[in-house]
């Protein structure tokens, strides 16, 4: 890396502004001995660069409105199917995925011996899931992600 | 174009692919003050901003299930789709001011603009408005999202010595216009 002149510095601190940690990388590690070597002058041209910076962040970020957040929740992707709500009921009362599986297991082997046909045992296992299809808005799943669990 | 150091919101968008409601959340929560402030600063408009907001997210959510992770960073795919929508937002409202002509010289969004705002933070958006679009654009990406030059540079498809005259120029004429107010 080689020296950097005042005219270069100078016209970093007009582009990126005055903190040498926003400029490019490539030019940081000569900035910095810039300012080792120029001490004052670098600093002053610095404090000027920083001085509209400041200005520049007079101006807030704009706050989301609820109906936005609303708008971009409800287009959000459904859970896919494959977790029904009785897998979610099932980890969520505190037992494991393992056990979780086993209980769902139980419910279809009931379902199988218990009833006529196939279709009857998807039904049953359909009714307590959700359709296996798309669950309701983001929002109203709640905090608890079983999900991540698996 | 391979991503760079790792992309950190790679995990969060898979899981989001996956119609996770946490990752969901998780994702807005990091995801969308940062672009609504994009939109704002280069439209000036509240209102369309939300518009713009609200569709870039209804991209990423259609995105999700098919992200490729170490392909790209999200980021930038995100930044990258947010500057092209409001370049459309931009090129509409030019189309429409040709097509129909303002009767009165000032017909920007903000409802006081041109006037003297007494606040630094609406006199900053004023001056913001009257660069060029590509001038707002790089202190837009550089100062307010805090991107590197690199990826600024990449996302408007200029080199960066390019980026660097850009933010030149912008900030004179930033300097210039918010003078008065300078201790």
């Amino acid at each position: 890396m080689g020296m950097m002149d005042r005219t270069r510095f100078e016209a970093l601190a007009e582009a990126f502004g005055g903190r040498i940690d926003l400029w490019p990388d490539a030019e940081r590690e000569a900035a910095w001995r810039f300012v080792a070597e120029q001490g004052e002058t670098a600093r002053a041209l610095l404090a000027d660069a920083a001085s509209l910076d400041e200005q520049l962040q007079e101006l807030r970020p704009p706050q989301p409105s609820a109906a936005l957040r609303q708008a971009i929740l409800d287009a959000a992707p459904r859970l896919r199917a494959g977790r029904s709500r009785l897998w979610r009921w099932l980890t969520g009362a505190g037992l494991g995925a393992g056990l979780a599986a086993a209980c769902a297991a139980g419910v279809l082997a009931g379902a199988v011996s218990t009833g006529p046909s196939a279709d009857a045992t998807a039904d049953a296992l359909m009714a307590a899931s959700d359709d296996g299809a798309a669950l309701g808005p983001v929002e109203s799943l709640g905090s608890v992600d079983t999900e991540s669990n698996s | 174009m391979k991503s760079q150091g790792g992309d950190p919101d790679e995990e969060l968008v898979v899981r989001v692919g996956r119609g996770d409601p946490a990752a969901i959340q998780a994702l807005m929560a990091r995801k969308l003050p940062r672009m609504l402030q994009l939109a704002r600063r280069m439209l000036d408009d509240a209102i369309e901003a939300e518009d713009v907001t609200q569709e870039l997210f209804l991209r990423a959510w259609k995105q999700a299930p098919s992200w490729q992770p170490g392909v790209a960073r999200f980021d930038t795919w995100l930044h990258r789709v947010a500057v092209n929508l409001c370049y459309d937002r931009l090129r509409r409202r030019r189309e429409t001011l040709m097509a129909e002509p303002p009767e009165q010289a000032d017909l920007g969004p903000a409802p006081d603009r041109g006037l003297q705002a007494r606040d630094t933070g609406r006199r900053v958006e004023a001056a913001l408005a009257a660069l060029p679009d590509r001038q707002r654009e790089a202190v837009v990406l550089c100062h307010y999202q805090e991107l590197s030059n690199i990826d600024a540079a990449a996302l408007m498809s200029v080199s960066v010595e390019a980026l660097e005259s850009l933010l030149s120029r912008a900030r004179r004429a930033l300097r210039a216009a918010l003078a008065d107010m300078r201790e």
